[in-house]
């Protein structure tokens, strides 16, 4: 068997050692980097990236990013809210008000958390929502993790301020953004976490990203992400909730990346009474080919889950949404919904709208809306025949469509960012006259 | 006061001259009818003056106002002036009805002047009142599962919020029943006025009762073969196209001939 990787496992061990990893995660590490020639890579329904970079790894390397590198947008953080930028594996900024650090809240650089909170890392860290031998692409990010944030939220503490982290990927040098974020979220806990993914520069790189979620009993997580990742940059994005009873997950999700991505967004509804929401946008464009996958699994009984997605493609571009609802054997009272929508306005677009239900208990309630539909040349010329020019009514019927979508994000600066994002990349993603 | 003209105008589709020298001038104060049998050429007059680009002019000009407008794409007509209300009006998903015209009527205006929300609702409240249309109708997406009746009362409303200076009507009275004519009619007839012209494409003699024509043309074989007041309308209700072709000697052969 060909060999996927040209590392060895002496080199994964002296990057542990630089940042005096725990030895559990070093073995961890280990572990996952000894199986990912056994694993396969995830399979997703109609969402062919086998010929991909996503393995295409170098050695595992502390690199230090430029800080001017700094989105603009992180120098209106105020200092009153919890807030994170990281560039590359560099973490340039790092808020967090005191009267949170009193509550007991951690909120870190994913190295700084292994060192100071071993304990609480080694209980959630790839143990509860993704585990490191799931698949390929999960042993190889376990193996190779090189940067990351640790958000804990203790029991009973309210957040009203958002937490906002900004993750830019450095494409300005070749190494790979090996990026893990774990949330934990404890009982009756409540806060808004907002992430902004980015790229700074044009290096062919990969992105391998893991987000975990852990909301305990009666917690109420409101996750939203804009997702703009460069065109240079081939994306693993896995994002999953692990929901306990009675507690929510609000995701509210834009996938407005350049490059080619699979975005793996899950959320696993294990306790009665959980609930979970997703949203999610995307805009394709150029020669992209974005592919999200979104999955709810009911176990708990009772439990809720909500998918609502809706995608706009351009020119030449791919966008593949697949909508899973699985509610298992004992989710009796399962509440599964799901609509999936793509509109295509160019004739070589292409798109995909796939609704997978699988159900395994009687007494629940499922649901699904799929369509692919197409922005025509006698529709463009009946919108123009009312004087709008072919750039505003292309830009009116997409914004109409992704804001059904937006329209039911409760939170108003991620709805105003979210849409300021769509509109940048209209702008850069529309053929020039 | 507008002008438009059409001078010596040919036309044709996929290498098929349809319309063989069609000339007309018509100001903004009057209405004018052109009726014609069936496959004469009356709806590809109508997609040219509004620029549909699978019509392809052969000869001849239009002119706004002496301007000649062939060379402008549809939006650009759109903006000088003219609105086409189309026999089959696209839909599309994702567009609100009143987002749409919202953004019709803004294209018309600088950047700087763009209608605020109140007065733009104000005004498509009082217009949708006007025309028995229900309020949902303007959140609904754009002719999205609207009925024929619907599209074509939502095609008045365009017209109503966006006021062109010259309207032209594609057999707007196709596929509507009597309570539905009725109210299309009342809103060209609420638009009449100095400051708008419209050419009204239709089989029928029944529309022109209730919107009462300033002339009539009758269209066959590509061109327009003869121009009269309200009564040629009447008067071809009870000759036909056959008896006003055979009156005036021409050698035309009309698709639904049953005399040959």
């Amino acid at each position: 068997m060909k060999k996927t990787l040209a590392i060895t496992p002496e080199q994964i061990a002296s990057f542990s050692q630089l940042h005096q990893e725990p030895a559990w995660f070093a073995e961890m590490r280990q572990a996952a980097f000894a199986q990912i020639e056994q694993l396969e890579l995830p399979i997703f329904e109609k969402i062919n990236y086998k010929h991909w970079p996503v393995m295409a790894a170098n050695a595992p390397t502390a690199v230090k990013s430029d800080l001017s590198l700094m989105p603009s947008a992180a120098a209106n953080l105020s200092a009153d809210q919890p807030y994170a930028v990281q560039i590359g594996q560099t973490t340039a900024k790092l808020n967090l008000p005191a009267e949170l650090a009193e509550q007991g809240v951690i909120f870190t650089d994913i190295f700084t958390a292994l060192q100071e909170h071993p304990d609480l890392v080694q209980q959630y860290y790839m143990q509860v929502t993704v585990k490191p031998n799931e698949d390929r692409l999960t042993a190889f990010h376990t193996a190779l993790m090189n940067s990351g944030l640790f958000l804990y939220v203790p029991k009973n503490v309210v957040i009203k301020q958002p937490i906002t982290a900004y993750y830019v990927q450095d494409s300005t040098q070749p190494v790979d953004f090996i990026h893990h974020v774990l949330v934990v979220a404890e009982q009756n806990s409540e806060f808004s976490y907002l992430e902004n993914l980015q790229t700074a520069g044009d290096h062919k790189n990969l992105a391998n990203v893991v987000v975990e979620v852990i909301a305990k009993d009666n917690s109420h997580v409101h996750f939203s992400a804009v997702d703009a990742f460069g065109k240079s940059v081939t994306t693993y994005l896995n994002r999953r909730g692990h929901l306990m009873r009675d507690a929510r997950i609000d995701w509210a999700l834009g996938s407005m990346n350049d490059g080619n991505i699979i975005g793996d967004f899950d959320s696993d509804l294990v306790g009665a009474g959980s609930h979970a929401e997703t949203k999610v946008v995307a805009i394709s464009t150029g020669k992209q080919i974005q592919g999200i996958d979104t999955r709810v699994t009911n176990i708990g009984p009772r439990s809720i889950g909500h998918i609502l997605q809706h995608g706009v493609i351009l020119e030449d571009a791919t966008l593949t949404f697949n909508g899973i609802g699985h509610i298992l054997k004992g989710a009796k009272g399962a509440d599964a919904q799901q609509e999936n929508r793509v509109l295509m306005l160019s004739r070589t677009a292409r798109g995909d709208a796939n609704p997978l239900l699988l159900i395994d208990e009687n007494d629940v309630q499922a649901g699904h809306a799929a369509s692919v539909g197409r922005v025509d040349e006698q529709q463009m010329y009946y919108l123009m025949s009312r004087g709008l020019s072919k750039e505003v009514a292309q830009r009116l019927v997409i914004r109409g469509f992704l804001g059904a979508v937006l329209s039911e994000i409760p939170d108003k600066n991620v709805r105003q960012q979210l849409t300021d994002t769509i509109e940048r990349k209209l702008i850069d993603g529309q053929p020039v006259k | 006061m507008s002008k438009l003209e059409i001078i010596d105008l040919h036309v044709g589709i996929d290498g098929k001259e349809i319309l063989k020298g069609v000339n007309l001038e018509m100001n903004t104060g009057e209405i004018h009818a052109i009726m014609g049998p069936n496959g004469t050429g009356k709806s590809t007059l109508s997609e040219t003056i509004m620029g549909n680009p699978k019509y392809e002019v052969l000869q001849g000009q239009i002119k706004l106002d002496g301007q000649n407008i062939l060379e402008m794409p549809v939006d650009e007509r759109a903006r000088a002036g003219l609105f086409l209300a189309m026999q089959y009006p696209a839909e599309i998903q994702g567009v609100t009805n009143a987002e749409f015209m919202r953004a019709a009527i803004n294209a018309r205006r600088a950047e700087d002047d763009q209608i605020s929300v109140m007065a733009f609702l104000k005004k498509l409240d009082q217009r949708m009142a006007f025309l028995d249309m229900t309020e949902e109708m303007s959140e609904r997406y754009l002719n999205e599962g609207f009925s024929g009746g619907e599209k074509k009362r939502n095609e008045i409303l365009q017209l109503m919020m966006i006021e062109p200076k010259f309207a032209i009507l594609d057999e707007i009275d196709s596929g509507l029943d009597i309570d539905a004519l009725q109210v299309v009619s009342k809103g060209v007839n609420e638009m009449r006025g100095a400051d708008f012209g419209s050419l009204i494409i239709t089989h029928y003699q029944r529309l022109l009762n209730y919107i009462v024509p300033d002339y009539v043309h009758i269209m066959m074989g590509g061109k327009i073969v003869t121009t009269g007041d309200a009564s040629l309308a009447k008067r071809l209700e009870d000759e036909g196209y056959v008896g006003i072709r055979d009156e005036l000697g021409l050698d035309i052969k009309l698709t639904d001939d049953e005399s040959k």
